[in-house]
């Protein structure tokens, strides 16, 4: 698959829109400039969340007296609100980018502020915004997309003025640095571990995408686990952190405490076997033994009733989705690649983190997995990235 | 390349970064197939679909009633108000309302409820809930009446607090005989780990028979058990196991002996203290000589035992234990230990008599005072006597009497030891058999009783080795921190000659003991069982409070029998000589018979009195007495009743126990009205107790 990436682009895409095979005219104006498998694996994915979102929720909210469809509902409605949003930021130009980046930018600093002055504590994270009548955001969620829009302006303007073609300048790396340290400062200190990691994935992204020097990006993956060490050999992460690290490091530990969510993940996975209970059939599931099953815990749901062939099927969705984004970046020019390969680093390392989670290969953390999960804040804003991309995609194709 | 890279970097890094996502999918496809496929040992869930949740009725707590069935200790029902967790954050405010307004009522803010409803966890710090997540919390356990009427009138102002009866222990006679007694508390950790059969909800004997008999007591937990779904929460109303009150403890108390004693006791100490005295506590025991049954035991200081009930507040427990309190949770009677003085020389008379080192016909010297390696020893006041017999030495209360032998009988074991044999230290041999040094047995818990002591050879060696060290830095530093420079000095000569000298046993040793002084110590009780011993036919008995168990039909679950220790080596005909030259119609001759000449039963009752010297404080005043006197068959001495009566910083025996038990002997002999015990006699058959009422819940 590696040789897509390296083929020049456009010209050998299949399903690139200036091909003129379609049959459907209006159909391929309307898409034109659209990248089909991305939108399909995201919406796919969103389906799969709605089922999954259905079947953790059915059992508690029958015993509870509540509507079993109630989650199905709200997850189907935000999905909705993401093909909206994802529409609408496909047809953002360049010059719309340009305003919108730091806009963006600024407008997640802001409601990370809020956090610190009118946050709720979710979960040991006080990174919620409770805006009455049963919703909230969660303001780390848009600044991921903030951080990488801004940054993609920031690198494109700076060369832009420049007149030149090259790697980043060092001072155009360090104000990034400024840049990507500020939100992420504010993550850690909600605390938000989980953020904070896929902050620094898709900044790390970016400045890949950006092209900076290697120097630069293996210096700072050095210096990030450096900083690592220091924070768990200092006790700069919280005890609950702390509780989940090392309960993922031993499960038996301490059964009914941090690990709990842990094991019980695991028992409904191993449920699971190779084609899973079938759907509203597995016993972990319907008996409300994991612990935040519809939002952090949702893959365990597919594991459990769908079996390996669900979960393979999720893992393979994913693969596509940031497949098709790195062929976005391949098209793009500096600054959609940037956003590109910024959103794609998010995208890969949040599902990573938390499938890995799910499967007690990595530390809980509490962060949603793209579309599946329930939970609007975050699927507002992968809508928007993907919206995001399919803008990156057209104005390449427009510009090709 | 390496040209091109330099002019258009970027779009060769996406392989890398396509191969490092396209890794990190791989790695988790191979994690699933192994959770979910390949591994041998696959997790299963071990905790059932569902399972119940137990929230524990707490069983009534047994009564514990008198001789004649007259409850000592009874339940009263009190209203408890209980907040529903899980039905209080259903409110569509999560609550803040009901808190608002009950948060008043009981006297408390609603973020302090808040606080103490929240289930406890690591994140969750004291005060908090220590119970289960889906019990019923209990914030006010003996609420007002006032906020029990504004919560039952104003239900839907309410919603999810709860009343509940509750009962908890009642002390219908307030102290009286609350030592004895003992009083309970709310059960806690250390509780919890040592039974586990226990529940947070429980009573718990902490002292007293409530503490020796709490298991008895104690009853049978009732629950209600919900089930419950795998987030911990009640998915039906599930059913009801009823408790079951704990089982009735009978003694042989008597209560209206018992007022009397207990009144009459802090009549004798105010009227002391009137008088200028310290008075500072006292206590009186009357047992059944014959049975071993304790009819009374009392002791002044006192304290109020419902004051532990629900748990003692902080300030009340300050108050009990200041030390201007004098310690009311002491019993004077069982766990207090005090030189017995002459009383003492029923023992030293025994052994004398026994060891044929005296006989009751001689005549022996009673000199104002006689020298003891150098050292003089008076008599009280040094009364001087002449030559005396035993019935008089006895009845006069001579000590010098007693020292020569009590000497003599050391320079004889002096002897056997310079001979490489062991000494007999007869009087310490006799002293053991009268029960000094061991606890008596009592039915309380065994670190509520004192064992009594007294010195000898061994005993003196021994404690010398463990304290040399400390006796003589003590010498050396002199006691800085002691203010008074008369005490200072004694103290230091005290500690210098036990550093040097502390290892020997003195010829004046074993006279002080003789006469019930030195390191001679007995407890009331133990005086009481002595006594005893002499009118019951040398018997040394285990005495008992708890009489019988009776179940909640009435009916007799088991019987507690007194214990015969031993009987003692002493000629019967010694102990009727004893108890014959101590009796009060002898008039002036007995010292004790001071309070009592004249009235009515004066020849049908025996004493000792005892003034027993304390350094730096006032005399302990001390009267044992024994009757209504009567023979057995064969002519020797009994007794229905051994009265042991003791105040500390008093006077002597004759003056102030003596007038204090006189009013008890009036009572029991009924000399103005009835006698306070029918037949003049300790009670012999077990009341009828009647079926206990069921404690609606």
């Amino acid at each position: 698959m590696s040789t897509v990436l390296t083929r020049p682009p456009a010209a050998r895409d299949p399903r690139a829109p200036v091909e003129t095979a379609s049959l459907s005219l209006p159909l391929r104006r309307r898409t034109r400039g659209y990248d089909l498998p991305l939108v399909w694996s995201a919406l796919a994915l969103g389906l799969i969340g709605a089922v999954l979102v259905w079947a953790a929720t059915r059992g508690i909210q029958l015993r509870a007296g509540a509507d079993p469809q109630a989650y199905l509902y709200r997850h189907l409605f935000n999905l909705t609100v993401a093909g909206v949003l994802m529409v609408a930021a496909s047809r953002v130009n360049a010059r719309l980018l340009r305003l919108l980046g730091p806009a963006m930018y600024v407008a997640s600093l802001l409601g990370l502020l809020a956090v610190f002055a009118v946050g709720s504590t979710i979960n040991g994270a006080h990174a919620w915004i409770v805006l009455g009548a049963g919703f909230q955001v969660q303001p780390s969620e848009f600044a991921k997309l903030g951080l990488v829009v801004g940054l993609a302006v920031l690198f494109t303007e700076r060369a832009a003025r420049r007149g030149e073609d090259g790697a980043p300048a060092g001072s155009d790396v360090l104000l990034a640095l400024v840049v990507i340290a500020v939100p992420m400062g504010m993550v850690v200190l909600e605390p938000d571990l989980g953020s904070t990691i896929v902050l620094g994935a898709a900044a790390l992204g970016v400045l890949v995408g950006a092209g900076v020097r290697a120097r630069w990006t293996v210096g700072l993956i050095a210096l990030t686990a450096a900083v690592s060490v220091v924070a768990v050999k200092a006790g700069l992460l919280a005890p609950y952190q702390l509780a989940r690290f090392t309960s993922f490091l031993h499960p038996n530990h301490d059964p009914l405490g941090a690990a709990y969510n842990i094991n019980q993940a695991h028992i409904a996975l191993a449920n699971g076997g190779w084609f899973g209970t079938g759907l509203f059939a597995g016993p972990q599931t319907n008996g409300g033994y994991v612990p935040e099953q519809q939002t952090d815990f949702v893959f365990s749901v597919a594991g459990e009733e769908f079996g390996l062939l669900g979960c393979t099927v999720i893992i393979a969705l994913f693969a596509v989705l940031c497949w098709r984004g790195l062929v976005i970046a391949r098209m793009a020019n500096r600054a959609g690649r940037i956003v590109a390969v910024g959103i794609v680093c998010w995208f890969a390392l949040q599902a990573f983190q938390n499938i890995g989670m799910n499967l007690g290969l990595t530390p809980v953390t509490g962060l949603p997995l793209p579309f599946v999960s329930y939970g609007g804040s975050s699927m507002f804003a992968q809508g928007l990235a993907i919206g995001l991309l399919q803008a990156v995609r057209r104005l390449s194709v427009a510009s090709a | 390349m390496p040209d091109r890279r330099r002019l258009r970097p970027g779009p060769p890094r996406l392989p890398i970064v396509f191969t490092l996502v396209a890794s990190l999918f791989a790695t988790l496809l191979v994690r699933a197939l192994w959770v979910q496929v390949l591994d041998p040992h696959k997790p299963v869930q071990t905790a059932g679909l569902t399972h119940d949740g137990r929230i524990v009725l707490p069983a009534p707590r047994g009564l514990i009633v008198d001789a004649s069935g007259r409850p000592l200790v009874q339940n009263t029902s009190a209203q408890q108000i209980t907040i529903d967790r899980e039905q209080l954050l259903a409110q569509p405010d999560h609550g803040t309302a009901v808190l608002d307004r009950l948060a008043p009522l009981l006297g408390t803010t609603p973020a302090q409820l808040a606080r103490e409803i929240t289930p406890c966890s690591p994140k969750v710090a004291a005060p908090c809930w220590t119970g289960e997540p889906y019990a019923p919390v209990p914030v006010a356990t003996q609420a007002s009446t006032q906020a029990v009427l504004a919560i039952a009138e104003h239900r839907e102002d309410f919603p999810a607090v709860a009343l509940r009866t509750v009962t908890l222990p009642e002390y219908p006679y307030g102290t009286l005989a609350a030592h004895v007694l003992g009083y309970t508390g709310q059960v806690n950790a250390a509780d919890l780990k040592a039974d586990p059969a226990l529940a947070d909800a429980d009573q718990i004997g902490r002292t007293g028979l409530e503490a020796y008999y709490d298991s008895v007591l104690r009853g049978t937990d009732g629950a209600q058990v919900l089930p419950l779904s795998p987030q911990g929460y009640a998915t039906g109303p599930g059913y009801t196991v009823a408790p079951v009150q704990g089982d009735t403890l009978v003694t042989s108390i008597d209560l209206p002996l018992q007022q009397i004693a207990e009144q009459s006791l802090a009549q004798e100490i105010a009227a002391k203290r009137k008088a200028g005295k310290p008075a500072t506590s006292g206590a009186v025991v009357i047992m059944d000589p014959q049975s071993g049954r304790i009819l009374v035991i009392a002791s002044y200081p006192t304290y109020d035992p419902s004051l532990f009930v629900g748990g003692i507040s902080n300030a009340d427990y300050a108050k009990l234990t200041a030390p201007t309190a004098d310690d009311p949770l002491l019993s004077r009677a069982i766990a207090g230990q005090y030189a017995p003085g002459s009383t003492f020389k029923l023992i030293t008379s025994s052994s004398l008599l026994m060891h044929n080192e005296i006989n009751t016909t001689s005549r022996y010297p009673c000199p104002g005072s006689v020298s003891i390696d150098g050292r003089v020893k008076t008599n009280y006041d040094s009364e001087v006597l002449g030559n005396i017999n035993l019935e008089n030495a006895l009845g006069y209360s001579c000590d010098t009497f007693f020292y020569v032998p009590a000497a003599n009988e050391y320079y004889a074991d002096q002897r056997r030891i310079a001979a490489g044999q062991k000494p007999d230290e007869w009087l310490q041999q006799t002293a053991s058999l009268f029960g000094v040094g061991t606890a008596p047995g009592l039915d309380v818990p065994a670190g509520e009783q004192a064992s009594g002591s007294y010195a000898d050879r061994e005993i003196r060696q021994a404690r010398w080795d463990a304290m040399k060290s400390q006796y003589c830095a003590q010498a050396k530093s002199g006691y800085p921190d002691v203010a008074d420079p008369g005490q200072r000095a004694y103290l230091t000569l005290l500690a210098s000659q036990n550093c040097t000298d502390g290892w020997r046993y003195h010829a004046g040793d074993n006279a002080d003991m003789a006469i019930g002084q030195g390191e001679t110590t007995m407890s009331p009780l133990q005086l009481a069982i002595a006594y005893s011993a002499m009118v019951n036919g040398g018997r040394i008995l285990e005495p008992r409070l708890g009489w019988a168990v009776v179940d909640g039909a009435g009916r007799v679950v088991r019987t507690i029998d007194p214990v015969v220790r031993r009987t003692l080596p002493v000629p019967q005909a010694d102990l009727n000589f004893i108890a014959n030259s101590l009796n009060f119609g002898r008039g002036w001759a007995v010292s004790g018979a001071f309070a009592y000449i004249g009235s009515p039963y004066q020849s049908q009752i025996g004493g000792k009195t005892g003034t027993a010297e304390v350094v730096g404080k006032l005399d302990t005043s001390w009267l044992a007495t024994w009757g209504p006197i009567y023979h057995d068959g064969s002519g020797n001495v009994r007794a229905k009743f051994v009265m042991v009566g003791m105040i500390t910083q008093a006077g002597t025996g004759a003056t102030a126990a003596g007038p204090m038990l006189k009013r008890i002997w009036d009572a029991i002999m009924g000399v103005a009205g009835a006698p306070v015990l029918p037949g003049i006699a300790p009670p012999t058959k077990l009341p009828d107790v009647r079926p206990q009422v069921a404690v609606s819940r």
